[in-house]
């Protein structure tokens, strides 16, 4: 495994791991992590949008409403089951672009399944890179529940019932008029 | 769901004051080698690459090898595991609550001088309100 030796244009990356064994197959894991036919619960509710998932393509993560949108990225490996990577922003922040890399692995038991965060190390550590890491553990978990129970977590529910609920407060720079698919941020 | 062996190597890995703090070094250097981590503590290199073995078994640490260099990364993934065991959104609100007012009040009495011998834990200097 090499993924953490890439840099991103901005040289040194701060690296974050987040690993957890799914009892599920690849196929299983794999299909739920890239489902852009329904809300996905371990991404904060938020949907794909998307041409289709395939290296260069932008997606947005927007509200089941289309409405809002939480974040936006690009593909950059699309090698199923076993690879998926995105660059990855939120709309509501100026933070530089980061890097999210899925790498999914049969083992015996089930699917190990490894989220690594790439942060430009230049940049003090932001807010977004303190949502991701929570974010990231969110993700790890939930998919797992997700995949294993058919549910999310109760915490993940719960964090799902409170986004429905702040829906009202959601920044206006977060309205999907704002964020296009040519917005999504470049590798 | 956690199966009851793997937590049990969770709570063993982290029932040792040496493997907290290497898991402590290691989170606060993503990436580092298995030398750095030994360079911080006065134990031979071996008994060292035993603890790391252990956190690794465990599920806390992820090692990757790149040439002839082992990286080490810390995974939070168990330790949210057994938080959401015990712990609801509304609990973890509250007890974080909680938390927040004893680290103030402990910065306070350390800046006034009042020494109640040192704990072990997340140091919280200044982010208690984030």
């Amino acid at each position: 495994m090499t993924e953490t030796a890439k840099a991103t244009p901005d040289g040194e990356v701060r690296t974050s791991m987040y690993r957890v064994v799914i009892r599920a197959s690849i196929d299983t894991v794999w299909s739920e992590l890239i489902r852009t036919d329904r809300p996905l619960p371990f991404f904060f509710g938020g949907q794909y949008d998307t041409p289709g998932l395939k290296p260069g393509a932008p997606f947005a993560m927007r509200t089941p409403d289309g409405q809002f949108t939480l974040a936006m990225g690009e593909v950059i490996e699309f090698d199923p089951p076993h690879r998926y990577a995105h660059t990855f922003r939120f709309t509501t922040s100026d933070d530089p672009v980061s890097v999210v890399r899925y790498v999914l692995k049969e083992v015996e038991g089930g699917t190990e399944f490894t989220l690594i965060n790439e942060h430009p190390a230049s940049d003090p550590v932001s807010k977004s890179e303190k949502q991701m890491a929570q974010g990231a553990k969110f993700i790890g978990d939930n998919l797992k529940s997700v995949v294993e129970t058919g549910k999310a977590t109760f915490g993940g529910r719960m964090m799902l019932f409170m986004f429905s609920l702040m829906a009202p407060m959601t920044p206006k720079a977060a309205r999907s008029e704002h964020w296009p698919l040519d917005r999504a941020p470049k590798p | 769901m956690m199966s009851p062996e793997s937590m049990d190597a969770v709570f063993q890995a982290l029932g040792n004051a040496q493997r907290r703090r290497m898991l402590d070094h290691v989170k606060n250097h993503p990436g580092c080698s298995v030398g750095e981590v030994a360079a911080g503590f006065d134990v031979s290199r071996v008994a060292v690459m035993r603890h790391l073995t252990v956190l690794e078994e465990a599920g806390l640490l992820i090692s990757e090898k790149r040439g002839r260099t082992r990286h080490l990364y810390m995974n939070a993934v168990p330790i949210q595991m057994i938080h959401d065991r015990w712990a609801s959104e509304y609990s973890a609100m509250w007890a974080g609550r909680t938390l927040d007012i004893k680290y103030l009040a402990e910065q306070r009495a350390a800046a006034d001088g009042w020494d109640a011998g040192s704990g072990e834990g997340p140091a919280r200097t200044g982010e208690a309100n984030d």
